[in-house]
């Protein structure tokens, strides 16, 4: 069967990730949520963490970790700061087409420079009209003496500020069937991110708007081939994109699952700490135990991703499982805290408003049903 | 037990202004164990111009001094140090050596203990003569207290703080026995103290102060320790710490309170945000009103303290400061 | 090439620690599952020891004896940097105090072989003797310098140190092989990387027990303590507390009472 221990090896990679969101990451959260701004050196730290070279592989200048070890980052990284892992996740997003559809001039031109953090990426597929419904998607290109034209707009986008090599799904003008994913570059004219948007929760992560007039592209720049773009853009995002979410939400799910023991052992009503109260256990035994089941979806679709496998429907189970999880245990970290869990000095108020974003990113709570029952019918 | 054996010996220091009062609080306590064992107290005193110093030992109970007085023994130099007091334990083989747990005394005592083959205990609490004659050190430890024999193994070997012992009184009429002992010439030292430089300490010393404030781990971050240094400094109080705080960086081993740190005796100690661990516990002598601060209403501390708070010193500690300022500008 | 050894304690995460108390009741400890971690000094003294062999060239082996689970540990400082690491473990070498603490580590020491430097954590935050590393100089008949603040000459034999001493600091001229207990204050440990535990795939962890070491049995362990508990006991409380009541700008009020009461406010 299985052994469902982590390695010591594992555990190591864990207590690094741990040490750097406790110490680099954790002093810059108060700042985060007043201002709205990661911090300026957030990309550098994350790079000389080595957090970037995760999954891409060694011989392209990663460390070919793998995805069990991005996993462990995520969930340690979220655990401090939902925001910075959603950066973090989405930067690894934008990294992946180039791992699995770049030629080999695509990969020896940006994944060394995306593991060092010279170079961030990330993925831009939602449009205003739609998300949920790729091909929907109006952002066009048309052939021009071979190479291509791009004009569009794309919307929640994450890093859309920071990222300077978006991986953009734009549909052929004269094909409606046709989506091709192309490499869109800061300093291409005609390209800029526009417009930032200001969510309720994971605040500091930059997610925001991008625009395209006229871009001219170069055929080099065309990722996973002409015509192919919606199978990339949907590779990408059903693995890794999920799969970052899952790192999220178990990050978060812990770290209100730790608030409320605390808070539940210091707080005396009736003379007693109110972790003697069996509602207040009942509520932590819940997010014990959405815990420990989203850890093994989650661990369970990573490693099948680790042995070469494709495993979209096993994250769209684990990121439904744990997003909706992750929701629950924050409004219920909330309540054990009673009156001060309205109070922004407390961080489950923050933990309720990150879990609110979980649920829409990288495909909505209802998608990931469509997903899952097409998959148990077929 | 031979009534002219010196069966307890102490290894004095000579400190900046005669000799180092945890050296006669020593000899007191010596006093004692000697008696017990009806024996003498013989006492090791190595460095430069030591008549002063040694009269004093002998007026706090010391029956023999036994001087090396050498400008090589000044500074300290281990190997030198070890090797003299080593051959005078060899000569005299007596049932207990004691030093102090100063900067000189937690080095040399384990080097004269490995040489000898004996056992040590550090930063004992409390020494005692059982019944046996075997020597009780006891050590603060998870939340008690437990004791360390060395039954048999000689000399049984000791280090204490200052302060744990009281000072004896000095007894002028008391008389004893003066030996010089022979300080090798050309000893070859493989680690060579070459100077000893003095630094400013800073603030209220927290051995003479008589309101202390202490901070633990529950200060959160350097900005929580600040915060409890102004209540510190507008109460014109020593500002001591336990170990966590100087773990975490903000603070130094200096300002240490408790049994391998330092002991204090002051009126009025405020520990906050700090847990009540016993090896800081004890580094509090006999202090009138005892006030805790802290956010866990399960920690040990309000087991020993007169008043409790249970807060967050995060929050108490800057309302109480500015309490204070409010009242002292009326 | 220079040949440095560290030894390395696991001890229980000092920040849960002071969990474990002596039952009242059985006046014993409780068996308590406390994560073990490095010896906070001991990764001051690792990084003495990878900062030395970055300006020259160095073999790093790490010691430490421990229960098995100590490997971790041994691990984790082979992944920051260490080149071999070597466990010491038995079921002899248990309830060990620090002389037969320090006479195990020696014996390795010298079956490791001709250490030109051996670096200690000043002292452990479990036993916090600062016995070790001096009585390790003393079986391995080597200099020591105690509480090490700063390395000031490290070229060659002939070092020149900084060391705590009294209200300030000494300077001392100490000639190889020696033995340096380090303070927190010496430097500032590196933190652990992917990419060191990915190289630490390669490198030998040994186990060595009593055996290997070559002393009779009775060397080792308790039996080969001269010091050892013959009691422990919990402390009753000797005040009664009384907790201050009310809303937190009510308590301090009443505090500002018993300071101005007790002659300070």
């Amino acid at each position: 069967m299985i052994d469902f221990t982590f390695t010591e090896e594992q555990e190591l990679f864990r207590k690094a990730a741990r040490e750097f969101a406790e110490t680099k990451i954790a002093p810059h959260v108060p700042m985060m949520e007043e201002t709205n701004r990661g911090w300026d050196e957030v990309d550098k730290e994350l790079a000389e963490a080595e957090m970037f070279a995760v999954t891409i592989p060694e011989e392209y200048g990663g460390l070919g970790i793998g995805y069990i070890g991005r996993l462990i980052a995520l969930e340690e990284i979220s655990r401090i700061s939902v925001a910075t892992a959603m950066m973090y996740q989405v930067f690894g997003l934008g990294i992946e087409p180039f791992i699995k559809f770049g030629t080999e001039e695509q990969k020896k031109k940006f994944l060394p420079k995306f593991a060092t953090g010279e170079r961030l990426a990330t993925v831009a597929v939602t449009e205003p009209s739609g998300g949920s419904d790729p091909k929907g998607c109006r952002t066009s290109y048309k052939k021009v003496n071979g190479n291509y034209v791009l004009n569009g707009r794309k919307c929640f986008i994450t890093n859309s500020h920071t990222a300077d090599a978006q991986v953009v799904l734009a549909v052929d003008e004269d094909n409606p069937d046709a989506m091709t994913c192309f490499i869109v570059e800061k300093g291409m004219e005609g390209f800029k991110p526009t417009h930032e948007e200001h969510k309720v929760g994971m605040r500091g992560c930059n997610t925001g708007e991008i625009e395209m007039k006229d871009v001219e592209v170069p055929a080099e720049n065309v990722l996973g081939g002409e015509g192919k773009g919606l199978k990339v853009a949907m590779a990408a995002i059903g693995d890794v994109g999920r799969g970052g979410m899952v790192g999220c939400a178990l990050g978060l799910q812990q770290a209100c699952l730790d608030a409320s023991i605390k808070f539940a052992n210091e707080r005396i009503l009736y003379g007693k700490p109110i972790s003697n109260l069996q509602a207040i256990q009942f509520k932590i035994a819940d997010m014990k135990i959405d815990l420990e089941a989203g850890r093994l979806l989650g661990y369970r679709a990573a490693a099948i991703q680790d042995a070469g496998g494709r495993s979209s429907n096993e994250f769209a189970v684990a990121k439904y499982y744990t997003t909706e999880a992750a929701q629950k245990a924050a409004k219920m970290a909330v309540d054990i805290h009673g009156g001060y869990g309205c109070m922004d000095e407390f961080d489950v108020t923050r933990y309720l408003r990150d879990s609110f974003v979980l649920g829409p990113s990288a495909g909505t709570s209802d998608i990931m049903k469509v997903i899952v029952s097409r998959w148990a019918l077929s | 037990m031979s009534k002219d054996k010196a069966a307890v010996f102490v290894v004095a220091e000579q400190g900046e202004t005669g000799v180092e009062p945890a050296s006669l609080q020593l000899v007191g306590k010596a006093r004692e164990l000697a008696d017990a064992l009806e024996s003498k107290v013989g006492v090791v005193l190595l460095g430069k111009n030591l008549s002063d110093a040694t009269q004093k030992l002998i007026e706090a109970g010391a029956d023999l001094v036994f001087q090396g007085d050498a400008d090589v023994l000044v500074p300290y130099q281990a190997e030198l140090y070890t090797e003299i007091i080593v051959k005078l334990m060899a000569e005299h083989h007596p049932e207990i050596l004691l030093l102090g747990s100063t900067f000189m005394g937690r080095e040399l005592a384990p080097l004269i203990a490995a040489k000898l083959e004996t056992g040590l205990t550090a930063h004992c609490i409390e020494l005692e003569v059982n019944p046996e004659g075997i020597l009780e050190q006891r050590i603060p430890a998870y939340g008690g207290m437990i004791t360390i024999v060395c039954p048999e193994k000689r000399p049984q070997m000791a280090t204490v703080a200052n302060g744990v012992f009281s000072t004896p009184a000095l007894d002028a009429s008391r008389s004893g026995q003066i030996v010089s002992i022979e300080v090798p010439n050309a000893f070859e030292l493989r680690a060579q103290t070459l100077e000893v430089v003095k630094e400013e300490a800073e603030g209220v010393s927290l051995e003479t102060a008589s309101v202390i404030v202490a901070g633990g781990a529950g200060a959160g971050n350097l900005e929580g320790w600040h915060e409890i240094g102004e209540l510190a400094t507008i109460l014109n109080a020593g500002f001591g710490s336990t170990r966590p705080a100087v773990d975490a960086g903000w603070t130094e081993l200096e300002t240490m309170i408790g049994q391998s740190g330092k002991m204090v005796n002051p009126e009025l100690y405020i520990g906050i945000g700090l847990s009540g661990e016993l090896q800081h516990m004890v580094g509090i002598v006999g202090a009138k009103v005892m006030i805790a601060v802290n956010n866990d209403p399960k920690s040990p501390v309000f087991e020993q303290v007169d008043y409790g708070v249970l807060e967050d010193c995060r929050e108490f500690v800057p309302a109480l400061t500015k309490k204070l300022m409010e009242s002292r500008n009326k | 090439m220079l040949n440095i050894v560290v030894c390395v304690k696991a001890v229980p995460d000092p920040r849960i620690a002071d969990k474990l108390k002596i039952d009242p009741v059985t006046k014993s400890l409780p068996r308590l599952d406390i994560p073990l971690v490095i010896n906070p000094l001991d990764s001051h003294a690792l990084e003495a020891a990878l900062q030395l062999k970055k300006k020259y060239e160095a073999h790093i082996t790490v010691l430490c004896m421990g229960p098995p689970p100590a490997g971790n540990i041994v691990r984790e400082c082979l992944a920051l940097g260490a080149d071999t690491g070597i466990l010491l473990t038995d079921p002899a070498f248990a309830g060990a105090d620090a002389f037969a603490t320090a006479y195990t580590l020696a014996k390795a020491i010298e079956k490791i072989g001709s250490p030109d430097v051996v670096f200690c954590g000043m002292a452990s935050s479990d036993g916090a003797t600062e016995w070790v590393g001096p009585e390790i100089a003393t079986f391995l008949d080597m200099p020591v310098v105690t509480m090490v603040r700063e390395i000031v000459e490290d070229q060659g034999d002939d070092w020149i140190v900084k060391a705590d001493y009294g209200h300030g600091y000494r300077t001392v001229k100490l000639k190889l092989p020696a033995v340096l207990t380090v303070t927190r204050n010496l430097n500032l440990p590196k933190p652990l990387s992917f990419s060191g535990i990915l190289k630490a795939r390669s490198k030998e962890i040994t186990e060595w027990d009593h055996h290997d070491l070559g002393d009779p049995v009775e060397r080792f362990g308790l039996k080969g303590s001269p010091t050892y508990v013959t009691e422990m006991y919990p402390l009753e409380s000797r005040r009664e507390v009384q907790m201050l009541e009310g809303t937190l700008q009510e308590k301090v009020a009443r505090m500002v009472k018993i300071l101005s009461d007790a002659g300070v406010a």
